[in-house]
């Protein structure tokens, strides 16, 4: 296992794509806390709108993370390397573990490197500028649950990957899950009566993993992550189950 | 040793490979034929168990590939040079595969001085030539030193120093005995190289054996005879029934009679012969012959206007082209 582990690593870390997102994904954050920690004009709240600018921007390198994850499967498809992936190593199921394993750590790592880098920048301009940061609890557990998001997005994305085998096709739907296909059952269970339809929709319930504050009515951070967590698992282990018996 | 028994693979209703056996022997290089759609990539793919046959059974040595735990350092197989990423470098992507069977760097960087690729090997993949990515492809079946090797149309894309390079490397693996599968549609190649033919067709097998039994059995043969009385003497030959045709310059080829009966005949005859030689055709006419009935995809004979057509078709994408099917 250490050896597929190895190559996994080799194969995420030398495509030219999961270079280009990753910067886009530590950007992003970096470049937006800037601004906000040298433009903001109310110190008083510096805390707490540094720690939200931080998780929030982190949802959109979560979602990046999850194009990363799926890559990583649709692109051993589209290029056909999936073949000399199993030839090397014909235990499939060995091979398509080691990646998601190898998707997933690299992924919460990178994710907890750049909110810590994103934090630390913030607070240095922050407290220069005489304001005083200071990171409770709750916020502590937002950054927790963005990271956590982040791996869960790119599970979600080779869960995906796995079962539909092509690039496009996973992006998009890993995109509009949580604006169309969401947003059509939220509606759909709105019209049916449900008042709160968020515990429903697993995506959505996930993104509450990384809010500052939790409403009266909202469920925990671990229960808000569990149901995607379900999907992800399920998703994954269909597509290993499939990919195991089908044609490579 | 390579032991492939009943092996039978389906595609909704097309039957690719129907109940296929044969063996491929250590020390010799088996070429391994077949008209376009015969089922030569996907029998190939359902040894390596890329593709899940619906029956029968490819052993390695008695063990299904499958079981094999680190299978580079048992089989070295190459069946696609374009199954690699463009965006990775071709040393990269040998790290990959050395990786996954425990092989380190040291062995990656000594497979790419083999193919001559040293240079090339910090490049993306995407910027080589298909010569060079069968050359990486070769590197990688290299990498475990394999006991196995089997490529799927290497030839493809090489120069003809690449062809006459990748033909001695088969030949030399043959040498230290491996055991070595190759398929190819360049015939002449084959023969120079091949000592064991598996000769398939519509997924079944038509002829297993060594080249020669193939080409002796397949092949049309004949005697060439040139003599300044070459008509009195097609006069005599026709008498034994044997078959005559006119080649021109005082020549004829003659069918139905040996070397040894014609000479003979000549010195009954007092004719004077100036060339009397056994003619054989070649694999191509060998395997042309075998898989005659056999060929899924075929070209007919043209008339002028169709060659015309075709001409002109030679200016469009290979893609738009177009070519008969019986």
């Amino acid at each position: 296992m250490i050896d597929l582990l190895r190559s996994e690593w080799i194969k995420f870390h030398t495509v030219r794509v999961n270079f280009v997102l990753g910067t886009i994904a530590a950007a992003f954050p970096l470049i937006v806390v800037t601004l906000v920690a040298l433009l903001s004009k109310n110190l008083d709240s510096a805390s707490s709108d540094l720690v939200g600018v931080v998780t929030g921007t982190m949802v959109l390198t979560a979602l990046l993370l999850g194009v990363i994850g799926a890559l990583n499967v649709t692109s051993e498809y589209s290029h056909g390397t999936i073949r000399t992936t199993f030839a090397a190593a014909p235990q499939r199921v060995n091979v398509l573990l080691a990646k998601a394993l190898i998707t997933c750590l690299g992924t919460i790592l990178f994710s907890a490197v750049v909110e810590l880098v994103t934090l630390t920048i913030g607070s240095v301009i922050f407290n220069n500028r005489n304001a005083d940061i200071h990171i409770t609890g709750s916020d502590k557990a937002a950054m927790v649950g963005a990271v956590v998001l982040a791996g869960m997005l790119s599970l979600l994305g080779y869960g995906l990957g796995l079962v539909i085998r092509n690039s496009a096709a996973t992006v998009a739907l890993l995109v509009l899950w949580p604006l169309l296909l969401e947003g059509i059952i939220g509606a759909v269970l709105g019209v049916a009566g449900v008042d709160n339809a968020l515990p429903w929709l697993p995506y959505q319930s996930a993104l509450r993993m990384a809010n500052r504050e939790l409403g009266d009515g909202d469920p925990s951070r671990a229960r808000a992550g569990l149901f995607l967590a379900v999907v992800v698992l399920l998703l994954a282990v269909i597509g290993i189950a499939v990919n195991d018996r089908r044609d490579a | 040793m390579i032991e492939i028994r009943g092996l039978t693979k389906r595609f909704g209703r097309t039957v690719a490979v129907d109940a296929l056996s044969f063996d491929v022997n250590p020390g010799r290089v088996t070429g391994f034929l077949g008209p376009n759609g015969s089922g030569k990539s996907t029998s190939m793919r359902c040894m390596l168990a890329l593709d899940r046959p619906d029956a029968g059974t490819a052993m390695f040595d008695g063990r299904p590939y499958d079981t094999i735990r680190k299978p580079l350092f048992e089989v070295g197989a190459l069946l696609d040079a374009g199954y690699v990423h463009p965006g990775r470098s071709g040393r990269n992507h040998l790290r990959t595969l050395a990786a996954a069977n425990g092989i380190g760097n040291e062995r990656v960087d000594e497979v790419l001085a083999l193919v001559g690729l040293t240079d090339a090997a910090k490049r993306r993949v995407g910027t080589y030539s298909l010569g060079m990515r069968q050359r990486l492809g070769l590197a990688g079946v290299l990498l475990g030193d394999p006991k196995v090797v089997i490529l799927d149309e290497p030839a493809n894309g090489l120069d003809p120093e690449g062809i006459r390079w990748i033909r001695d490397v088969l030949v030399h693996l043959a040498g230290q005995g491996k055991t070595v599968l190759v398929s190819s549609h360049q015939l002449s190649e084959m023969a120079q190289m091949a000592d064991d033919l598996v000769v398939i067709g519509m997924g079944r097998l038509i002829q297993t054996g060594s080249v020669e039994e193939f080409v002796a059995l397949h092949a049309r043969r004949w005697v060439r005879v040139r003599s300044p009385q070459i008509t009195e003497f097609s006069n005599a030959l026709r008498q034994t029934g044997a078959t005559i045709t006119d080649v021109g310059g005082s020549a004829i080829d003659v069918v139905g009679s040996t070397a040894a009966e014609i000479g003979e005949l000549a010195a009954r005859s007092g004719v004077v012969l100036h060339e009397l030689a056994p003619q054989q055709g070649s694999l191509e006419e060998a395997f042309l012959e075998a898989t005659a009935s056999a060929q899924e995809y075929r070209s007919s004979a043209l008339t002028g206007a169709q060659q015309a057509d075709v001409q002109s078709a030679d200016q469009q994408p290979a893609n738009q082209q177009h070519v008969g099917r019986r």
